[in-house]
């Protein structure tokens, strides 16, 4: 295709005239400044967190602890400028920016009413000394037409595990599948993670924010928070009377599809703090296409809603959320293999054995998912200080995978899984004294698994039922003002009843007991306004999961036999982190570097243990087993302002990790990544705001430190990807119209990556080109 | 406009008495799932090589009681004479439960999907297709074997599932760039008399 040639070129011109435009089109400087500070009408109080806003450029600040603030990168002109503060009437007023401006703005200040708005922070406390991103929303948007694991590819020390185009999972500094936790609206999701090619079933446009946690987090989290934390942030609901919303669409070119998603959201005039949010989006993908051949049967089909309301009063707070997320998606029809033959010939052929026409078809190989979540919490108000958070948690998690079947069975699933899980979680935020806070709570989950009868196939995962309750504190003690320090820990206990056929077709109901511990201490340390340093000890667990213990059969994609171990205890880790964030000149150069170490005891891994004959001919038997494994890594970022709209940003990640009994590398750990981008930013380029480009070189080095012997070949060689993004916003009054266009793998290069499982069969996607819109409406807030 | 507010207390104790009813679910026992009949398994490869001449008929087999995991297979073979012409013919089974299952007719209905390939390594065999599929293609179910000098060696079957038949050389038999996954793939011993 000529338009995948032309393309690059393009891009290039449009990025040259967007900096051309900077330079000639803008002869007035927009360097200007507004600073001051926000106070109490009546005591003369500094007011911190008021949030000043210039709605017309959806640019702003919240003050620090003194009432100041600073909003800088302002061009000449008028601008409606909006103070507003908890439990304060919001003001407005009118600047007219010439040069750089100090307001010394006042606010009318009702503590009774501040008290009643003031609500408990909606998303999961802070990890002290832990290092972590935050992904906002204009990052997010990004990376629309992806699901929500592509939108945290960005982070450094993280990576993916694939399963061709469609099937991702997130890696966090080297762990993966149940060593990373996922949160959704804070609740632990579960939706069979256990399977490497079982992406996260979570609606990517529910969520405005996404926090990923890099430390090992049980004290708060619970078991599996071995690797880090994927969450998803709950979004706020509006509180003060109005409506607004927003639409998205995005159109993908590799694929040709796209994606809609709508939300509106709203309270309720007359009842105060009464807020509601509905939302719903829906995203259909075709065949994806590698650069020398189409990738057959990888089309996806994805539709997702949910609704909340929620009241916040003084005492306290009430809200139920509720979720739907379905999905249906094809598996790469040329990785779905018989025996070692066929895999054979896969790796030797280079090229996939089935390509076929274009098509948004969903043929066997395909999976179809659906999960269901309702959360219900209530938050109330002990005392002035003290609060009780109470939540409660359904999910329940429909999986059918088909496979490619003899005798017209390609209709009945191969394997057929019903989740149902409950959790229900009580929490004491507390304080001690002046200044010592944290929280108390317990946890409990009740998981039931079941196998819908009927798929004619040996389930490859037996029925169980799970109960886990645990007990933990955590503490905050600041020391001063720069340094902060809290220290936890948790006890949790698991029973597991397995209901099971053994290969003989004896029925077997095995129990298994776990206990575990996590303790963790961590501290922020800001040494100066310029440098701040998070450190963290923890220790994290997570007890095997039942296809760890039980599984037995063979596995279709991987052309093995896998065999569970029901001896295996659980895993045990002690990770540290530190993380160092500083900015030199004046904010010029910002440095971020986290180094961490972890130990893991027990940790869960297959091994080749043999080979076994069938009447599909001879298979690798991988068995579960145990060893001890110790890894380090590094994750560094800087980004260097050259001028105010231009900087240049590079970021760099490596993973070592070993096995400790068999004295080699572990497999399928992330090799070294380079990411090196130049980026371009103006709050306002002639009749546009918020305009932003950038181009990326990302470099993804070969995997030299592997297993000899445990994988069919060696790691695939290093590969350049490069990508773009331009995004920019036109203010329609009130409203708002944001564009964008991302773009992926630019030069369609043909590549296959290390932690692809698909890599014996086909390429990775070739070029990919996602044109985003985004019209926001109204003012709830 | 006034809203009573619920009383929280209210509200905690109410949640409280969800989870807990929750968690009461834990003492129900669970009922007992039902054992999966294997619907796909095939057990069985019996090769039949008959001289309709003579009426003699020769059987090589390939037999897995309880599949993929377990006991091991057992192949039982017999000597073939030489310088004959034998119809080779093709049956699968699955033996796993207390009566046959015959699963020829199931490879037979989607003939157009199947085709058998022979692969003799050392001894003095050759064999032909002599069945077509719906597009006048070979399945491999029935076959020619003409059998040469006395000599040894092995004979390979593989059933592909999804083969491009049209493909170069496949239709002789060639597997080389057949494509597919393979449902069956079994080596057996082979001697000529």
């Amino acid at each position: 295709m000529a338009f995948h040639k032309v393309l690059p070129a393009a891009l290039a011109a449009l990025f040259l005239y967007l900096s051309g435009a900077s330079v000639h089109a803008q002869p007035a400087p927009c360097g200007l400044v507004i600073s001051g500070t926000v106070t109490d009408e009546h005591d003369r109080t500094a007011l911190s967190y008021a949030e000043v806003f210039l709605p017309e450029l959806l640019k702003g600040a919240v003050t620090d602890e003194l009432g100041r603030f600073r909003i800088e990168g302002l061009c000449p002109g008028t601008y409606v400028l909006r103070v507003s503060h908890l439990g304060c009437e919001s003001i407005v007023r009118k600047v007219d920016l010439k040069q750089d401006l100090a307001l010394d703005l006042r606010l009318e200040h009702h503590s009774q009413e501040l008290r009643e708005l003031e609500v408990i922070r909606d998303r999961p406390d802070e990890n002290v000394g832990m290092a972590l991103t935050e992904v906002t929303k204009a990052d997010l948007e990004k990376r629309a037409g992806g699901g929500l694991v592509d939108m945290i590819e960005g982070i450094p020390g993280v990576s993916i595990l694939r399963s061709g185009p469609t099937i991702a999972k997130p890696i966090i500094h080297g762990l993966s599948g149940n060593r990373v936790l996922t949160l959704n609206q804070g609740i632990r999701q579960e939706d069979q993670q256990w399977g490497t090619d079982h992406a996260p079933n979570l609606d990517p446009f529910s969520s405005d924010q996404v926090t990923v946690v890099k430390g090992a987090a049980s004290v708060q989290y619970g078991a599996d928070a071995m690797g880090g934390v994927v969450i998803t942030e709950p979004i706020r609901l509006p509180r003060e009377a109005g409506l607004g919303g927003e639409f998205r669409s995005v159109g993908m070119l590799n694929g040709r599809g796209g994606g809609v998603a709508g939300m509106l959201h709203g309270a309720v005039r007359g009842v105060k703090g009464l807020g509601w949010r509905v939302q719903g989006s829906g995203r259909q993908l075709g065949d994806s296409r590698a650069p020398d051949y189409l990738l057959s049967n990888t089309g996806l089909r994805e539709a997702a809603g949910s609704a909340s309301i929620g009241l916040q009063r003084y005492w306290g707070s009430a809200s139920v959320y509720y979720s739907w997320f379905g999905r249906e998606m094809g598996v790469l029809r040329a990785a779905h293999i018989g025996n070692l033959t066929d895999l054979d010939n896969a790796i030797n052929s280079g090229i996939p054995w089935y390509t076929a026409p274009f098509g948004y078809a969903i043929a066997p190989p395909r999976q179809v998912a659906q999960h269901h979540l309702l959360k219900s919490e209530v938050a109330y108000r002990i005392s002035e200080r003290d609060q009780l958070v109470l939540t409660y948690g359904f999910q329940n998690d429909d999986r059918q995978e088909y496979d490619v079947r003899r005798g017209g069975r390609s209709g009945i699933p191969s394997l057929d899984l019903f989740l149902n899980t409950h959790t229900a979680d009580a929490v004491l935020k507390h304080w001690i004294g002046p200044h010592v806070h944290g929280k108390v709570g317990v946890n409990g989950l009740y998981q039931e698994n079941s196998n819908i009868p009927g798929t004619g196939i040996r389930p490859l995962i037996p029925d169980y039922s799970k109960r886990t309750g645990g007990v933990f504190i955590l503490e905050h003690v600041p020391f001063g003002d720069r340094v902060e320090l809290e220290a936890g820990a948790r006890l949790e206990g698991t029973a597991l009843s397995v209901r099971r056929f053994d290969s003989e077709d004896v029925y077997t109901t095995p129990e298994h007991r776990f206990l575990n511990h996590a303790l963790s201490i961590g501290a922020n340390w800001t040494v100066r306004d310029s440098i701040g340093i998070r450190a963290n000890i923890s220790s994290a667990f997570r007890p095997p999961h039942v296809s760890e213990l039980y599984s037995q059969g063979l596995h279709h994609g991987s052309a093995a036999i896998e065999e569970g171990d029901d001896a295996l205890d659980s895993e045990r880790s002690l990770k540290a982190t530190v993380d160092l964030h500083a900015s030199w000149f004046g904010g010029r150069l910002t440095t971020d570097i986290t180094l961490f170490h972890d130990r893991i005891s027990d940790f869960i891994y297959l091994r080749p243990t043999g080979l076994r004959l069938t009447i599909r001919g001879a298979f690798p038997v991988f068995t579960y087993v145990a060893t001890d494994v110790r890894m380090h890594g590094l994750d560094a970022s800087a980004q260097l302002r050259f001028t105010e709209r231009w900087a240049f940003r590079s970021q760099f990640s490596i993973v070592r990790s070993r096995d400790q009994l068999a004295d080699e590398w572990l497999f399928l750990t992330p090799s070294d990544r380079l990411r090196n981008s130049i980026v371009f930013k103006a709050p306002a380029l002639g009749q546009w705001r918020q305009v932003e480009a950038a181009l990326s070189s990302s470099v993804v080095f070969a995997q030299s430190r592997f297993p000899v012997g445990l994988d069919f070949i060696d790691p695939p060689p290093t590969y350049h990807l490069l990508g773009c993004s331009i995004s920019m916003e036109r203010p329609l009054g009130h409203n708002a119209l944001r564009f964008g266009i991302t773009g992926d793998n630019l030069l369609d290069a043909a590549y296959r990556d290390y932690l692809d499982r698909f890599r014996y069969f086909a390429d990775a996607r070739g070029v990919d080109l996602a044109l985003w819109v985004r019209y926001s409406f109204g003012h709830a807030r | 406009m006034k809203i009573t507010v619920p009383d929280p207390k209210f509200i905690a104790a109410a949640l409280l008495i969800v989870a807990l009813g929750a968690c009461k679910k834990e003492d129900d026992p669970a009922p007992t799932p039902p054992a999966t009949n294997e619907s796909e398994l095939i057990t069985t490869l019996v090769l039949t090589f008959t001289d309709p001449e003579l009426n003699e008929s020769f059987e090589l087999r390939f037999r897995d009681l309880d599949g993929d995991g377990g006991n091991a297979p057992v192949v039982t073979t017999e000597p073939l004479p030489g310088g004959r012409a034998f119809n080779l013919g093709v049956r699968v089974l699955d033996e796993s439960g207390s009566s046959p299952v015959e699963l020829t007719n199931e490879i037979l209905a989607e003939a157009n999907e199947h085709q058998f390939f022979y692969a003799v390594e050392g001894a003095d065999l050759a064999v032909s297709y002599a069945d077509q599929d719906g597009n006048g293609r070979p399945l491999g179910l029935l076959n020619l074997a003409i059998s040469g000098a006395a000599s040894a060696g092995s004979l390979k079957v593989t059933l592909r599932h999804g083969p491009d038949k049209e493909a170069m050389g496949v239709s002789d038999g060639d597997i080389t760039n057949a494509g597919g996954d393979t449902d069956i793939e079994v080596t057996f011993p082979l001697v000529l008399e």
